[in-house]
């Protein structure tokens, strides 16, 4: 059943239609639904309700007529960090789609990453489920891309961040932020002079989706936009898949005051 | 902590399909609606906010009495009002029918 | 807080008088020494109080770390095995970091990591203190096979117990109380072995500064190992098939069983 959307925008879609919303019209097909109430057991002795589907998405389907799956975190249900089960249907999920690809029946694969990281509330097991999936996505890559769309309003941090740093393209949105530690990590582990949380228009400034292209690190920046977001990704499906070593691109001395270093880096402090 | 509600109505009326809506985030609450077999409804309500068993009550009821449709719905709720909590099982119903 | 010094001690006492890869920052110590005949590149990560990034003074893997820890990697002779050794209290915490990708940074070393594993280079790693969150991903976590030593000091999580008590707003005693409820939340190493990822503990008589018997313990076993290759090349996905993971990771793998069967409707 699909909810009439008027909207094209992605980031206001939840996990759900974005997913769908990736894929061809009437391709999607989602695996492990809500409906196989597969979700976390560790929440409730925590004082969380879980969510049916662990707060991840994973649906099959075709993008541009060739097989695919999208994954898709919802930054909704606790900040669409990562526990066992998500963890698991993103591995998951790209170790089927290097099967496939060994078998000569690719699988393309869409990262929807929406997400803070690892999930408290299960760390160990987040923590194992993300190295999976960094070796995961490695091995995928010695086949075929990887992309990653960061458009959403949590954008991502943590270990996935480094996860999303190991895809072939990564696509975002200026919404979008990419770091590895969150503006009020940074600011409880450093103080508020290193970096202020409530201070919005800074963060995107030091890890929004626009610095990011133009440090290289990601490979294009889209409007909240579902078309564009599509047309995008199928650009990056025909980009060659070239997995070298990622190199450190230039900066100025990181021992300038924190404002000069900022300043040289372009960045408004 | 988390507190499990569980309630019961009456029904004469069917849906098609089942329906999913919502999400787990602060002010708001998932449900899963299915069809039930036997002419009666059953409701189960996951919370984490606790002691508001009356109002989940009256909420649910204006909305089987509305509609007395026979299913088994299962609300995962993280602090919804009784007017997000109306209108997502608006929402589920619409999507089942 | 201190820097630990268990990391060099580790490292100097596993690689003797091997001459120290050149061209590292100061914070990345790596030399080729031999384990009972076997070539094994080891690589450590260690604070460096004069970084020229002031957040990774303390032993934290930050720019220059993941980017140093990913050239010693990706340098490793061929047919020599790769040893992780981790001591580190975490990510570094800064706006330059996050001004210039420090995602990218550890990804680099992580990417290092896993290549050579997959590419024939047994990788273990020794968790000899501290390993959290970013810091372990990008060092050790690839490991095919991951040693511990046991000891309180081992600490394994994705953020410091003061910055989880203080997002969760529970009190200390209130998480080490779920801890125990919950393994998933706990930090110590036995209840990270129970998960399957621990391969083996050394009981050591003091972890700052082990004796001839502790390291003479390790090195015949790092040399077990190695005598196996495939060991030391076990993908993390691997781990998932160990006896210990059946009772423990139950829904890791279920997911992987329904995703698998519902693959091709």
């Amino acid at each position: 059943m699909t909810t009439m959307l008027l909207t094209e925008s992605f980031a206001e879609r939840g996990a759900r239609e974005r997913a769908r919303a990736l894929l061809d019209p009437q391709t999607f097909r989602e695996l492990i639904g809500p409906f196989e109430r597969i979700a976390s057991p560790y929440l409730a002795a925590q004082g969380v309700v879980p969510q049916s589907d662990d707060g991840t998405v994973v649906a099959r389907g075709t993008i541009g007529g060739v097989r695919a799956c999208v994954v898709a975190t919802d930054g909704r249900f606790l900040g669409g960090s990562i526990g066992e089960i998500g963890g698991a249907k993103i591995a998951g999920a790209l170790e089927l789609a290097r099967r496939d690809a060994q078998r000569g029946t690719p699988t393309r694969m869409v990262l929807a990453l929406d997400t803070g990281g690892i999930r408290l509330q299960e760390a160990n097991l987040g923590i194992l489920a993300v190295s999976e999936i960094c070796d995961a996505i490695v091995a995928l890559r010695e086949l075929m891309p990887v992309v990653a769309v960061i458009a959403g309003r949590v954008g991502v941090y943590g270990g996935l961040s480094l996860s999303t740093a190991l895809c072939s393209e990564i696509i975002v949105s200026e919404g979008a932020r990419v770091g590895l530690n969150g503006p009020d990590v940074v600011e409880t582990e450093s103080g508020i002079e290193e970096m202020d949380s409530s201070d919005r228009p800074l963060i995107w400034r030091v890890t929004g989706g626009r610095l990011r292209l133009r440090q290289g690190f990601a490979t294009e920046l889209v409007s909240d936009d579902v078309p564009a977001i599509r047309d995008a990704i199928a650009r990056a499906f025909e980009t060659p898949n070239e997995l070298g070593p990622l190199v450190a691109q230039v900066f100025p001395d990181p021992r300038l005051a924190r404002d000069d270093f900022l300043r040289a880096m372009e960045i408004q402090p | 902590m988390i507190e499990t509600l569980t309630y019961e109505f009456p029904a004469t009326q069917s849906v098609e399909h089942r329906a999913h809506v919502g999400v787990v985030a602060s002010g708001n609450c998932e449900i899963l609606l299915e069809p039930a077999k036997d002419g009666r409804s059953a409701v189960v309500v996951r919370t984490s906010v606790n002691g508001f068993g009356g109002t989940w009550q009256a909420v649910l009821g204006r909305f089987f009495a509305r509609n007395p449709v026979a299913v088994q719905i299962e609300i995962n709720d993280f602090g919804a009002t009784p007017a997000v909590v109306a209108l997502r099982l608006e929402q589920a119903l619409e999507s089942a029918q | 807080m201190s820097a630990s010094v268990r990391g060099r001690a580790w490292f100097e006492r596993l690689t003797g008088k091997a001459r120290p890869v050149e061209g590292l920052p100061p914070s990345v110590l790596a030399a080729d020494a031999t384990i009972e005949g076997h070539a094994v590149r080891v690589i450590a990560v260690v604070p460096d109080p004069s970084a020229r990034f002031e957040r990774a003074r303390n032993g934290e893997m930050g720019i220059d770390e993941g980017f140093g820890v990913a050239a010693a990697v990706n340098a490793t002779p061929a047919g020599s095995a790769i040893l992780a050794i981790v001591d580190v209290p975490g990510q570094a915490f800064g706006i330059r970091e996050e001004a210039i990708g420090l995602q990218r940074s550890l990804a680099a070393s992580t990417q290092a990591y896993i290549r050579a594993r997959r590419g024939g280079h047994p990788v273990l790693t020794l968790v000899v203190g501290k390993a959290i969150s970013g810091a372990f991903l990008a060092h050790g976590l690839q490991g095919g096979w991951i040693g511990a030593i046991d000891d309180a000091g081992i600490e394994i999580h994705v953020m410091s117990e003061a910055a989880v008590a203080r997002v969760t707003r529970m009190e200390r005693d209130d998480l080490t109380r779920v801890a125990k409820e919950i393994p998933a939340t706990a930090r110590d190493i036995r209840t990270f072995a129970t998960f399957g990822a621990v391969d083996r503990i050394f009981a050591v008589s003091d972890p700052d500064a082990p004796g001839d018997a502790d390291i003479a313990d390790v090195v015949r076993a790092l040399a077990e190992v190695l005598r196996t290759p495939e060991i030391g090349c076990r993908n993390p996905r691997d781990r998932l098939d160990v006896p210990a993971a059946l009772h423990t990771r139950t829904l890791a793998r279920r997911v992987r069983e329904e995703l698998q069967a519902q693959w091709d409707a």
